[in-house]
């Protein structure tokens, strides 16, 4: 159990700190672009693609470490009131929906990412292939699935406790 | 079953599904897979999922919410929201309540450069609660106080939740913005008003703290509101000057914080670092409820539903305020429940025909009340995201206890919510003239 625990917190961790880096290039390059554009009326070729890709590829990424962090909003005042066995066992069933659905979703959006990959489809001004960002979502989504098969393990343990 | 009842059905699903703890975003996105696939075929329901999952988080509008999310943890993280609140206090610190009303202040002048009325509440939370500890202040009034600050977060630009309303309803996120500075200033108004009101009846809830002289409030003016006041002339003053789109100016923000962080020495490599780490979970958290919604909006389209109900109130033989009014309370108990971004995508696209399309009321006027109604669930019992926040940063202090300082501020919210009512020009006159 501590080495799942310790898995998926590494790897969800290590897709979030990718995202990082993606928001800082997000920054960088918006406001290189507007200087570029302002003072040498000079605009950098392909931003607005480049944004698009960097904010899926951000977003995507870091979904998984986020739900580690219990961070996705959820309202709990019902779910305090009960006994803690009935809890487990809600919960229990609430995150196996969640990962099925999840790795539902996962196996899907590849694919969809497959489809982009066979039509040869490409970014709008700087054609950059558009799949690959489609497998980085597909991967958060996997690590955000990782995450709630944790929290089933998590609830089976309080249950049988 | 007709669609319509299909789409009731998936409503009450919905709450189930939240009420067991199902993560909204995850509640939205599975009912609206479902709903859609039982009403279209299921190969159809995966691929919907899949393309807006890609097109939501792939969304060039959107990435302003990533920058301007970042730029309140950079504000944070370098210490400029504990520097506005030095500011603020060496202002009005020595009067009766006066630390709760330079936290108001604070709240207002941070929340201009940051988005999100969570992250104003955590940063104020933080600084004012040890500071208010020290002068005595009841916990109630302190505690409350910074929940409810944290509300002129949403009102006062950038805010998070305007620009998710302005995508979902297609109108001007600079529009929006500058509609919400005026109903902003008014509400950090009405809540210092409140405060002084309480403070005559019982000066006990918050005794004076020290004056300062004016040398000294002259030097905390220069640290703090100087930097505040740079930020925002550059990313709001560019944006309204045409130099750059309001995505852009996320990211100009971001980087105008950064540089004056950087030029102060203010930050170092890890709060850099934490600050990226805050703002990617935050903004993960932000965008999965949005891709949830617009997965939820495609089932509750196919259902047709937000159709009938529009055709339905039009037929009703209710006055236009009537049926305004009955929205605001499906708001405001709605509210009680759910988070407000969450809250806003789920109903805009039902609410929205019906209010602007068929009552023809100004839709910027409509976005500031919508959100100025649901951001007051971020305060009320029993789901208050602010109040949580607090209880978090005071954690000695009980629930009950901050929820009973709420409602005078609750109330300086309802006035202010009948003021921008009964007089709409306060909320148009402004992004009117500068049309």
């Amino acid at each position: 159990m501590k080495y799942l625990t310790a898995l998926v917190q590494g790897f969800s961790r290590v897709l979030d700190r990718i995202a990082g880096v993606c928001l800082f290039a997000i920054m960088f390059l918006v406001v290189l672009n507007i200087i570029t554009r302002g003072i040498f009326n000079h605009p950098i070729a392909g931003t607005y693609d480049y944004v698009n890709l960097l904010t899926a590829a951000a977003i995507g990424l870091a979904l998984a470490y986020c739900a580690f962090q219990d961070g996705h909003i959820a309202v709990s005042f019902v779910m305090e009131k009960l006994p803690p066995k009935m809890q487990a066992v809600i919960d229990l069933l609430i995150n196996s929906l969640g990962l099925v659905f999840w790795a539902l979703a996962a196996w899907f959006t590849a694919g969809y990412a497959r489809s982009l990959t066979a039509n040869n489809m490409v970014s709008a001004t700087s054609e950059v292939p558009l799949s690959p960002v489609v497998y980085l979502i597909t991967l958060g989504l996997v690590g955000l699935g990782l995450v709630l098969l944790l929290r089933i393990i998590e609830s089976w343990k309080r249950m049988i406790s | 079953m007709t669609p319509v009842m299909l789409g009731l059905i998936g409503i009450a699903v919905f709450f189930v599904l939240i009420l067991l703890r199902m993560p909204i975003a995850y509640a939205m996105a599975l009912v609206g897979f479902v709903g859609f696939s039982l009403l279209v075929n299921p190969q159809a329901g995966f691929s919907m999922v899949a393309r807006e999952l890609y097109s939501t988080f792939s969304s060039y509008s959107l990435s302003v919410i990533a920058m301007f999310v970042w730029m309140g943890f950079l504000a944070y993280y370098s210490g400029i929201g504990s520097r506005l609140y030095v500011f603020a206090y060496k202002l009005v610190g020595h009067r009766p309540g006066g630390l709760a009303m330079a936290t108001q202040v604070a709240c207002a002048a941070f929340g201009a450069i940051c988005g999100s009325n969570t992250a104003t509440a955590a940063t104020m939370g933080a600084i004012a609660l040890p500071e208010m500890k020290k002068y005595q202040y009841d916990d109630s009034m302190a505690t409350a106080s910074v929940a409810a600050g944290g509300v002129l977060g949403v009102l006062i630009p950038p805010s998070v939740i305007f620009i998710v309303y302005g995508m979902s309803t297609e109108q001007s996120i600079g529009q929006l913005f500058i509609a919400g500075i005026i109903p902003g200033l008014l509400l950090m108004l009405m809540y210092i008003a409140t405060i002084r009101l309480l403070t005559l009846r019982n000066p006990n809830l918050g005794p004076a703290g020290p004056k300062a002289g004016w040398r000294e409030r002259w030097q905390a003016l220069r640290g703090g509101l100087g930097e505040v006041l740079a930020v925002f002339a550059l990313s709001m003053g560019g944006l309204f000057a045409g130099w750059f789109t309001p995505t852009e100016a996320g990211a100009v923000g971001a980087a105008g914080v950064l540089l004056v962080a950087l030029l102060g020495r203010h930050l170092n490599w890890e709060g850099l670092k934490s600050s990226l780490l805050d703002a990617t979970r935050t903004t993960a958290m932000i965008m999965l409820l949005v891709a949830g919604a617009v997965i939820f909006g495609r089932f509750m389209a196919v259902s047709r539903l937000p159709f009938e109900l529009a055709n339905w109130t039009a037929a009703l033989a209710m006055p236009p305020w009537a049926v305004m009014a009955l929205i605001l309370l499906i708001y405001l108990i709605l509210g009680c429940f759910i988070d407000a971004l969450a809250l806003i995508l789920l109903t805009i696209p039902i609410f929205y025909p019906i209010v602007v399309g068929n009552l023809g009321y100004d839709p910027i006027w409509f976005g500031v009340i919508t959100v100025l109604v649901v951001a007051m669930g971020v305060i009320t019992p029993p789901v208050g995201m602010n109040v949580f926040i607090i209880k978090g940063v005071a954690p000695d202090v009980p629930l009950e206890t901050i929820f009973k300082g709420i409602w005078p501020f609750l109330g300086a919210i309802i006035v202010c919510l009948a003021i921008l009512i009964a007089f709409p020009g306060i909320s148009t006159w402004l992004p009117n003239l500068l049309r």
